[in-house]
């Protein structure tokens, strides 16, 4: 499953909205998701890859666009590690 | 403590005991002699530095990944703790977290999870650490001056720790024929990352933390200081309190003035 798939379902399971309302544009705003989805969205990406996702980083990410290209570079630094 | 190792041998869990305060009682324990169990929910690399801090103090740490929120996930560490070491002499109840809203804003989500991570994870955790705790042990809560004093957005949290301060006064008195000593610390403001957090938003009134009676804010080892006296022997006689320590802040609605360069 790609990084955009498991975050649609990731994303849409938290806060509760069709997966048909995530898309690259989609903001967490859009999705009136509050400070509670937003740290249990992170969690499960963070069991999910096993990578640790730095909370002032995502002051960066304006929709979920960056957030799937933020995710994909974290793996890909976890993959360099290794 | 007079003897620096006075917690030579002891077991001791600190739910998250990585970051801020709790990373100080972690390392205060081990200084003490205590092999430590951290519990983190996040960040791993935090917790493993944490881990590698106090083994340079020449005792054994481990980490466990678990949100004390999930009565399964405080199952699973415990299982973990009993095959790992077979008992637990200390437990302290230190991971908090919570949702930032007026009474009127909260969510019954957002209230849910604020006291399941702060009050019910007590709870969980006690009931447990009882089974592993046959020759009696030591508990402390870390609750703060929101559970009695009324602080901007911080309604859920204030109410958890109301929560936990009473749930302190009763295991105490229950837990006390097996030799477990029950205790908790209502901090005033700490110098912690999650205090930025709290304060991030100008717009809301900010409390006057700065200044305290005592001269400086209060950090996260002098809670680890007084972790450590409570889980000494030479505390068994203080059964269920809640011990302030806030620098003499919350004795007086007046903030003192700052000092000059003088210190006067």
């Amino acid at each position: 499953m790609s990084v955009e798939e498991t975050l649609r379902k990731i994303v849409t399971r938290v806060t509760r909205k069709p997966e048909s309302a995530f898309t690259p544009q989609t903001t967490f705003e859009d999705l009136d998701a509050d400070s509670l989805d937003i740290v249990q969205v992170l969690v499960a990406l963070e069991d999910t890859y096993d990578i640790e996702i730095q909370d002032e980083e995502l002051q960066e990410i304006k929709n979920m666009g960056d957030f799937i290209a933020y995710v994909e570079c974290k793996i890909g630094e976890k993959g360099k590690q290794a | 403590m007079g003897n620096e190792k006075a917690l030579k041998g002891k077991v001791a869990l600190i739910t998250g005991g990585s970051r801020g305060i709790g990373r100080a009682i972690t390392l205060k324990l081990a200084e003490a002699g205590a092999d430590v169990i951290i519990n983190f929910f996040r960040k791993r690399s935090t917790a493993e530095s944490a881990a590698q801090e106090a083994r340079a103090k020449g005792v054994e740490a481990h980490i466990i990944k678990a949100n004390v929120g999930e009565p399964e996930q405080v199952e699973d560490m415990f299982d973990e703790i009993e095959s790992q070491f077979g008992r637990l002499d200390i437990l302290i109840n230190n991971a908090a977290s919570g949702v930032a809203r007026s009474a009127l804003d909260l969510d019954d989500r957002g209230w849910d999870w604020t006291m399941d991570i702060n009050a019910r994870a007590f709870l969980l955790c006690a009931r447990r650490a009882v089974r592993l705790m046959k020759s009696g042990g030591k508990m402390v809560s870390i609750s703060s001056l929101g559970s009695r004093l009324v602080l901007p957005i911080y309604t859920a949290v204030g109410v958890s720790k109301a929560a936990l301060e009473a749930l302190t006064r009763y295991l105490a008195v229950e837990l006390a024929p097996r030799g477990i000593c029950v205790n908790g610390i209502a901090a005033g403001a700490v110098e912690t990352e999650a205090l930025k957090l709290y304060t991030a938003d100008p717009n809301l009134p900010q409390p006057a933390w700065q200044t305290t009676p005592a001269g400086r804010m209060v950090q996260p080892e002098d809670i680890a200081n007084l972790v450590a006296f409570l889980c000494s022997e030479q505390s068994d006689m203080i059964r269920g309190q809640i011990i302030v320590i806030d620098g003499g802040v919350s004795l007086t609605p007046v903030s003192p003035a700052k000092k000059n360069d003088q210190g006067e």
